[in-house]
């Protein structure tokens, strides 16, 4: 179902790795799509990914999603390093920036999600050890935070408050300096 | 961190027995991310829809890793969330302090107050801080900083500067405080890959220890001898990008060949330099602004980019980089007090793509037309931007002198040609036309009359309006106008595009000729 992307047909002819989801859903993706995934890289590896990889932690839902953003990433990956000039400062390089461009568009595109998915996207991510999703996704839900008071921060992630009303009070003095 | 616990995991479970991985696989690292689903909270149906989806909850170290990515002040705040918050906060990795990061530049005027409470917010949230995890420490008390505070700067750098520290910024006043180097010995110096000093003391000595990732160092305004910089540079052998401004004890600058990492180097207005002496053998940026030094670069046939802002640099190029640098391919030239016209290149920038010729303070009888020899030596070239905007136009008219315009050689591989401080000097006349008639790849040219900085249309431009201009600048570009109208207008082909930038109309009043 999930067949080589435009930008790695050149690979087409190496090697694919099956994925099969929790409700048993399977995905071939290339090895360069999958190998963004450390954990994957490492069964490779190993010789472990014959018959297909089982992650029973990730519906087939979400690892949709994930395998999407694999795929836009590896093609990326592998563009860098066709198109890497030697100049050292990134700064004058305008042709990548209309590539880099496209990725971030790409990226923001894809983060536009329910909180549910995009948690179940974090895990997905840190089960699978993917950086860069990882990080992609955290820093969205670092950001929906950004100038919420805690109460509002409890309130949209489900946190339990575990303080008690004077340690609270306490911390409140020792940040104050944040709310000013 | 979620990752870091990953790595952990992974190391123990890379065990050839695929039955035993895979056991692990929906096992153990699950365990770490496993799906705690939290009942609903029914009664608060103030979210509607979002709230009926069945929310996984994340754990802790995810939550620290999100945390984690918070500005400083946003992660303060979030502080008291929850016990999980809290411990997340004692060991935040990104510590900024600076006026802005702790809120406290709405005064303009900087008093002893404010100083005072800058070093008590810092100081507090250190001591506090348990000094674990710091990747990116900044403290900017350029605007705080007096010579009884060392202690205080000491004392956090103790606190924050630890092992596993990647990114260290320190930026005060004066040069009085000396950077302790000693401090790198923890371990820290393993770590640490960005290292930027501003405004004190950095003395190194063979004691300091080797610092295996620092792979950036900008030291500004700081006081440090060329043996010192010596001794950080002979053990710093990742290092990628040195850059040295306003450095005013050194004399020489010497670049030992073991760098082979280092691709960038900026000297910017150190004011005894007399030398730099480099062997590092893979620069491709070389950046240089100041006087007239000594410039030894030894093996350049890396060098790609180069930037040299000093009195006459423009003839130092030419004569000097089409043998030593082959393989430029940017050059941006800053000459002041260029006297003597371009001269005839030996030999040629056979790959420049781009070159910017800034002449400053341009005496009355340089010639802009000879520039052709310089454009000639460069066959690649395809963007040319030179910027001629001088306060005093002394060079002949081309209304003094309409007599015959001279004619260069053709040039097939320019598009873009832009001249900023276009006047009606008679030889920038006829470059311009020379452009137009001998380019045949000419697609751009951009013609800029004087502009005043700021102007009033960058958005960081608070006073919205452009800077006054002198009347004879005016005039002079209103003059400019007039020559582009009579002597380049007609000349344009179909395929270029001429664009024409006057003086801001908004701005400046109309200035009869």
């Amino acid at each position: 179902m999930a067949s080589a992307g435009s930008g790695d047909e050149k690979a087409a002819a190496a090697a694919m790795i099956t994925l099969i989801s929790s409700d048993n859903e399977k995905f071939e993706v290339t090895e360069a799509t999958a190998t963004l995934s450390q954990t994957i890289r490492h069964m490779i590896e190993d010789g472990c990914t014959d018959g297909g990889v089982p992650l029973p932690n990730v519906t087939s839902k979400i690892l949709a999603r994930v395998i999407e953003y694999c795929k836009k990433h590896a093609t990326a990956a592998a563009g860098e390093e066709g198109s890497s000039s030697s100049f050292s400062d990134a700064a004058f390089l305008e042709v990548d920036r209309a590539f880099l461009e496209e990725l971030e568009e790409f990226d923001d595109a894809f983060l536009e999600v329910d909180r549910a998915t995009l948690f179940d996207l974090i895990l997905a991510a840190n089960y699978l050890d993917i950086k860069g999703l990882l990080n992609l996704t955290c820093q969205k839900v670092a950001d929906s935070v950004k100038g919420k008071t805690p109460e509002q921060i409890r309130e949209m992630y489900n946190i339990v408050n575990d303080l008690t009303p004077e340690e609270e009070a306490e911390i409140r003095r020792e940040t104050q300096w944040a709310f000013e | 961190m979620g990752l870091l616990d990953l790595m952990h995991h992974k190391s123990m479970e890379r065990q050839p027995d695929c039955r035993r991985r895979r056991a692990q696989d929906t096992n153990g690292l699950v365990a770490q991310a496993k799906i705690n689903v939290l009942p609903c909270q029914q009664d608060d149906d103030s979210q509607g829809g979002e709230r009926d989806i069945q929310m996984p909850n994340l754990p802790e170290d995810i939550w620290h890793h999100i945390h984690s990515l918070m500005p400083m002040r946003d992660a303060a705040q979030a502080a008291c969330v929850s016990h999980a918050f809290l411990r997340s906060w004692r060991c935040h990795p990104n510590l900024t302090f600076s006026g802005t990061a702790l809120g406290m530049n709405k005064k303009t005027c900087v008093n002893d107050e404010i100083a005072r409470d800058f070093l008590s917010k810092v100081d507090q949230i250190l001591r506090k801080h348990s000094g674990i995890g710091v990747k990116k420490l900044t403290i900017n008390m350029s605007q705080f900083y007096t010579a009884k505070d060392s202690c205080y700067v000491n004392s956090w750098l103790l606190i924050a500067v630890t092992p596993g520290i990647e990114e260290l910024t320190l930026q005060l006043s004066m040069g009085e405080y000396n950077f302790p180097c000693s401090l790198l010995s923890n371990g820290s110096g393993e770590s640490i890959r960005y290292l930027h000093l501003c405004g004190c003391s950095f003395r190194p000595t063979a004691e300091l220890p080797w610092l295996k990732s620092l792979t950036k160092v900008w030291l500004h305004a700081v006081c440090f001898t060329g043996d010192e910089l010596g001794c950080l540079l002979c053990n710093s052998f990742a290092l990628e990008r040195l850059v040295l401004t306003h450095c005013d004890e050194l004399v020489c600058l010497k670049i030992p060949c073991m760098l082979r990492w280092l691709r960038y180097l900026k000297v910017f207005c150190c004011e005894n330099l007399r030398m730099i002496d480099n062997d590092a053998p893979n620069i491709s940026s070389f950046l240089y602004a100041g006087e007239r030094i000594q410039l030894s670069l030894g093996d350049t046939l890396k060098m790609e980019y180069i930037h040299l802002m000093c009195r006459g640099a423009l003839h130092y190029a030419c004569v000097e980089l089409p043998s030593s640098m082959p393989n430029l391919k940017i050059a941006d030239i800053n000459s002041a007090n260029e006297m003597a016209n371009a001269p005839v290149l030996r030999s040629k920038f056979l790959h420049l793509k781009k070159l910017i010729i800034r002449p400053t303070t341009i005496t009355f009888s340089y010639d802009y037309f000879s520039l052709v020899s310089l454009l000639d030596a460069c066959p690649s070239l395809e963007t040319l931007i030179l910027d001629v905007s001088e306060r005093k136009m002394e060079h002949v008219s081309i209304f003094t002198d309409p007599s015959d315009l001279r004619k260069g050689q053709q040039h097939h591989k320019m598009k873009r040609v832009k001249i900023l401080g276009f006047t009606s000097a008679k030889s920038l006349v006829e470059l311009t036309c020379h452009f137009l008639e001998s380019i045949t790849s000419l697609e751009y040219l951009t013609l800029e009359s004087y502009q005043s900085r700021p102007r009033c249309s960058v958005p960081a431009n608070k006073r919205r309006k452009c800077f006054p201009l002198p009347i004879d600048v005016l005039r002079e570009a209103q003059r400019g106008l007039l020559a582009i109208r009579t002597y380049i207008e007609p000349k344009v082909p179909s395929m270029v595009k001429l664009r024409v930038v006057e003086p801001c109309r908004r701005c400046h009043a109309a200035v009869e000729l």
